[in-house]
């Protein structure tokens, strides 16, 4: 399930629905899944989460804060406007 | 098991214990009165680490290991509670919970149920994650039992008991990851199997309300295991 919650975590990040928590939720479930985990895959999967929060911690917040996406590739650009931006 | 077995001397938490060579953290543990929580453990039949709730700090490693499935070792260190042990087995039936439909006030076990116990034992006061709420099936061909794929916890508790103790091998589990499911033969209706002798012992060892009686209502389902530790003496003469 560890590894299933982080994908759908880091999707709802991606698309700019992400909570303020989720960044504590993503660390707390990824030190479990690391010191955990019976296989390697589960062992080893949470690394790459781990090592972009320590070094794009601020690309997760602006995610999560400002819902845009630095680097461009996310798809909340692509996502249709919100109800404040239709109507406006 | 020899008489000739070399004893071992290990610590845990604090505590000077003994056991014999062939003996896990797990079961030296219980004997010295350390609860360690299990799910997927089930006296007599064998321990395969699968619900990871068992974990034990040891010291010397950074890892935390599975209390049911490591050996002792002499001069062992085991600390069995901490908080980071209690942190993260919380999260462990955290993660259980989210991801099948445990629904306990409409479940046929909702008081009898082993993960709900952990649950409350353990404070789980709230699910941090999401909960996933799979469609999943319920299998009911069987003329008395019943297959809930949604309280299951993959202990594999009916796969081991009725491979090793009926020898019967109906149950297995397909799939893997967020995809593994339990199965009669080869994803066939429990009711339909040509393998399954309708003993029953998957039922009675199944943790949650996954295998259960016909026609039971919520709150219900007891299981009967009075007659498994048998199954243990049994397991013991094997080997």
């Amino acid at each position: 399930v560890g590894t299933a919650q982080m994908h759908d975590m880091l999707a709802r990040i991606t698309r700019g629905d992400g909570l303020a928590e989720d960044m504590s939720l993503l660390q707390d479930l990824a030190d479990v899944m690391k010191s955990t985990s019976l296989c390697g895959l589960g062992q080893s999967s949470p690394n790459p989460v781990l090592t972009t929060m320590r070094y794009f911690k601020d690309e997760y917040l602006a995610h999560i804060h400002d819902k845009r996406c630095p680097a461009g590739s996310c798809p909340i650009h692509t996502s249709k406007p919100s109800l404040e931006e239709a109507v406006r | 098991m020899t008489s000739t077995e070399t004893v071992i001397t290990l610590k845990i938490d604090g505590k000077d214990c003994a056991g014999r060579a062939s003996e896990t953290i797990l079961d030296v543990a219980r004997e010295n009165g350390f609860p360690i929580p299990t799910l997927c453990h089930y006296a007599g039949l064998h321990n395969i680490g699968a619900c990871r709730l068992c974990i034990v700090e040891v010291k010397g490693t950074t890892k935390l290991l599975p209390a049911c499935v490591t050996r002792i070792g002499e001069g062992m260190d085991v600390t069995t509670r901490s908080q980071r042990l209690d942190q993260h087995r919380r999260t462990i039936v955290e993660l259980l919970l989210t991801e099948r439909n445990h629904v306990c006030s409409v479940c046929v076990s909702n008081g009898h149920c082993e993960l709900q116990a952990l649950a409350m034992a353990m404070g789980v006061t709230h699910v941090h994650l999401p909960y996933r709420f799979p469609a999943l099936k319920v299998d009911a061909s069987h003329p008395r039992f019943v297959q809930d794929d949604n309280r299951c916890v993959l202990c594999a508790r009916c796969v081991r008991i009725c491979h090793e103790i009926e020898a019967a091998h109906t149950w297995d589990i397909s799939g893997r990851g967020i995809e593994a499911r339990t199965i009669t033969d080869f994803d066939d209706a429990w009711g339909d199997s040509q393998t399954c002798t309708s003993c029953g012992k998957c039922v009675h060892v199944c943790p949650t309300g996954a295998l259960t009686e016909k026609g039971r209502s919520v709150a219900e389902m007891v299981k009967r295991r009075q007659a498994l530790p048998y199954l243990k003496t049994f397991q013991e003469q094997r080997s």
